[in-house]
């Protein structure tokens, strides 16, 4: 097995294409297979775990292990009993305060740089010393200091992208323009997809359409589920429902993550 | 009489010698060897790690008398941030990025990762130290290049 990378940022040109949505089922799918992971919310400028997680006790967030002003491990909470299977699931919190927002949104470079070191230090942190197997951020649209830092610090770039027309545009310029100059590794999720699951020769038509149009690998296209929808983002979907669609097609995410099969 | 000519071509990236033998007046062809006194390989080291170091010392000319010319200053803390990265021409950017993923590098440690010349490195990596992105440290007859500490947080 070749591993293709243990820390992952989850990235998008445009807001709402399901980052969030992927990070979430993908760190839980991870756990559910006996992994540890850890997932981060770096999106400082509008955070979503903290909704996510709302009933969670939040001893440090994020924004005060890159301000320097508290160790990785009080960030940390521990959701092992939110998982079912063997492994492990932590999730680090942004502060979704308005004051701790705008305050994010003021730093300089170096504090950026500071914190690109912080974020670097991870892999010792957390990956050697305490034996996690998956890092997973879930980032900020566009081009972000905090997302920018995310995807250097990465060693895979999930990019979520939809049918949009100016969200593809924006996608094939980011992979030009941001990702190769970082000689990233990238995978395209294509989410919020209109055709029926069932019809497997146009989801494979569709995947070859992707590669050619992106020109990088396709880790997954996600149909449009209403179910999803309606589950308003208030639970780990793929937890609560595991027989539903969108769970198979997120295990099959992390399998070929993990197997660095990617279409 | 022996007509031996030795031309040195010295560009930005990289360091060329060709040296060339004459027939003599009489046709007899003059070896390399002949020339250089039996120790050919030697003194040809020598002197390409001499135009190395030249071509280090003009590189770092020549970002001075850029700067000069911009009437800036020399940026002695300029950090390197990934917005600064991203705006750096392709070939800095390698070896920046380089030097950050090693944390402490020569410019051999680089080449080996970069897959370019270690002069070339050398180069880049001096402009990196000038434009105030990297620190370089003597140690011995190595030099280290590192993103400053107090940077790496």
């Amino acid at each position: 097995m070749i591993f293709l990378g243990k820390i992952m940022a989850v990235h998008s040109y445009k807001g709402g294409t399901g980052k969030t949505l992927v990070s979430v089922n993908l760190a839980a799918s991870f756990a559910k297979h006996n992994k540890k992971v850890c997932l981060m919310d770096l999106d400082f400028r509008a955070p979503s775990l903290a909704t996510f997680f709302r009933s969670e006790k939040v001893e440090c967030w994020l924004n005060d292990y890159l301000n320097g002003t508290c160790k990785i491990d009080r960030v940390l909470i521990d959701l092992r009993h939110r998982i079912n299977g063997g492994g492990e699931l932590f999730v680090g919190l942004s502060n979704p305060s308005t004051e701790a927002m705008r305050e994010m949104s003021a730093k300089d470079r170096k504090w950026e740089m500071r914190a690109l070191g912080r974020l670097l230090a991870l892999r010792n942190s957390l990956l050697n010393d305490k034996s996690f197997d998956y890092l997973i951020f879930d980032t900020s649209p566009g081009l972000q200091y905090s997302s920018i830092n995310a995807i250097v610090a990465a060693d895979l770039v999930i990019v979520a992208t939809t049918f949009d027309r100016s969200d593809v545009e924006g996608t094939k310029r980011m992979l030009r323009e941001l990702y190769d100059l970082f000689e990233k590794k990238t995978g395209i999720v294509v989410n919020k997809v209109l055709y029926d699951v069932s019809l497997k020769s146009g989801k494979n038509d569709l995947q070859n359409k992707m590669k050619e149009m992106y020109q990088v690998p396709v880790i997954s296209i996600i149909p449009c589920f209403c179910d999803v929808s309606r589950a308003e983002g208030a639970s780990i979907f793929t937890q609560e429902k595991p027989e539903h669609p969108f769970a198979k097609i997120v295990d099959e995410m992390a399998d070929r993550i993990e197997t660095n099969d990617l279409m | 009489m022996n007509h031996y000519t030795c031309f040195v071509r010295l560009n930005k990236h990289n360091l060329l010698l060709h040296l060339y033998t004459r027939k003599t007046l009489w046709g007899a062809k003059v070896t390399r060897q002949q020339a250089l006194g039996g120790k050919p390989l030697q003194v040809l080291e020598k002197i390409r790690q001499n135009l190395e170091r030249l071509n280090e010392k003009m590189e770092i000319m020549i970002e001075l008398q850029k700067r000069d010319r911009k009437g800036s200053q020399l940026l002695p803390d300029a950090p390197l941030d990934v917005m600064t990265l991203l705006s750096m021409p392709d070939h800095l950017r390698k070896t920046a990025m380089t030097v950050c993923r090693l944390g402490r590098a020569t410019a051999n440690e680089v080449a080996e990762q970069t897959h370019r010349a270690r002069a070339v490195e050398s180069s880049y990596l001096n402009q990196l130290v000038i434009m105030g992105h990297l620190k370089k440290e003597r140690v011995g007859r190595k030099a280290y290049f590192y993103v400053e500490k107090e940077s790496e947080g």
